[in-house]
């Protein structure tokens, strides 16, 4: 687990135009808080932050955040994101105790190739992306990897049967299912089927100033 | 097609479509996704036909999310009716969307594949779109 230094400046003013021109100036408005501290207002340059980030460790990465001399180990606890351009509008730093066990979210990566499931026509699904887990903050390993190569139609990996560093515990319950395998249906239509499919579709795609045939029917409760 | 199975109200004003989403912009399910570039209204027709012409594009080994729900009842009147006389009959169901929502999900092995899948799909809205990946950069 990495540690890397982040500097964060203080004194920035509160209120969505301030936050507006410093993310124009490559800043991004953030706050510290945990372990019994007052939050504290501070801005980060978007660049070091991208810099710190990108470690294997990724958003789990333990960083040194030094606010005007002072030094927060901190991890990120939240990102806010533009919903449409998807950049980084704030974040939250928690500051964390090194020694202090925490729970944290790491991702889950899946290797190698279900052969059997695919001769069977069968999907590996991955049921949960990320794996919540209770360690303290050096501990945190980068990702789980799960090899999948053994499985069959019918089989199942939960959380118990994921290994784990020594000190890392899984938080959720040991019988959750990670990755299953989904059975598709067949894709072979009878003539009849396909007919009556595409038709469906035609319709569909037709659709816009000609809905007069399908008078919804919902009912109503209040009138 | 989707449509609700009991509604409180059968007729709805029109409303505004301001701003951006509140909620439901990024990925939660799927690999892949469509996210909406404009306000608008997606029929229950359109997204049915988004979906199928996805899921005939995957063929198999797929699996696909729908995430708007068409809950809003649009009415119209009769061609030819002189004004006046109540609001017309519910006609069909809209979903509202605004910029920035993910309108669908998927989940499939190849990724070219599912781009062209989605591709597919945009060409069935109304409003422009694009597709969003998991990977997000700072």
């Amino acid at each position: 687990m990495s540690e890397t230094v982040l500097q964060a400046e203080t004194g920035r003013r509160a209120g969505s135009s301030d936050a507006r021109r410093l993310r124009a100036d490559g800043k991004i408005p953030a706050v510290v808080y945990g372990h019994g501290m007052d939050p504290l207002p501070v801005s980060v340059d978007r660049r070091e932050l991208r810099h710190a980030l990108s470690g294997a460790a990724g958003m789990n990465t333990i960083l040194d955040l030094t606010v005007d001399g002072t030094v927060y180990p901190s991890l990120i606890k939240d990102i806010q994101r533009h919903p449409v351009k998807r950049s980084v509008q704030h974040v939250d730093f928690i500051q964390v105790n090194l020694n202090e066990e925490i729970v944290v979210s790491i991702p889950i990566h899946l290797e190698g190739e279900a052969k059997d499931v695919s001769a069977n026509g069968g999907l590996v699904d991955l049921a949960m992306q990320e794996l919540q887990v209770r360690t303290t903050p050096r501990n945190i390993p980068d990702g789980v990897t799960i090899d999948v190569s053994e499985m069959t139609m019918d089989s199942v990996i939960r959380v118990e049967d994921i290994p784990l560093p020594s000190g890392v515990v899984a938080e959720a319950d040991a019988d959750a299912p990670v990755v299953t395998v989904l059975t598709m249906r067949t894709p072979v239509l009878d003539a009849e089927e396909l007919a009556a499919e595409e038709a469906a579709a035609a319709t569909a795609e037709g659709e816009d100033g000609e809905g007069a045939e399908a008078a919804p029917s919902a009912d109503s409760d209040g009138e | 097609m989707l449509m609700p199975r009991k509604v409180a109200h059968r007729k709805h004003h029109r409303g505004r479509t301001k701003g951006l989403t509140k909620g439901g912009s990024g990925l939660n399910f799927g690999e892949y996704g469509i996210q909406a570039l404009e306000p608008g209204w997606l029929t229950a027709r359109q997204i049915e036909a988004a979906r199928i012409a996805m899921t005939r594009s995957i063929k198999r080994g797929g699996k696909v999310w729908i995430n708007v729900f068409p809950d809003k009842p649009v009415t119209k009147k009769p061609a030819e009716t002189r004004m006046g006389s109540g609001k017309g009959n519910p006609e069909f169901w809209v979903a509202v969307v605004k910029p920035g929502r993910t309108l669908f999900e998927l989940s499939y092995p190849n990724e070219d594949l599912a781009k062209e899948a989605l591709n597919k799909a945009i060409q069935k809205l109304p409003i422009k779109a694009r597709i969003i990946t998991r990977e997000e950069e700072i």
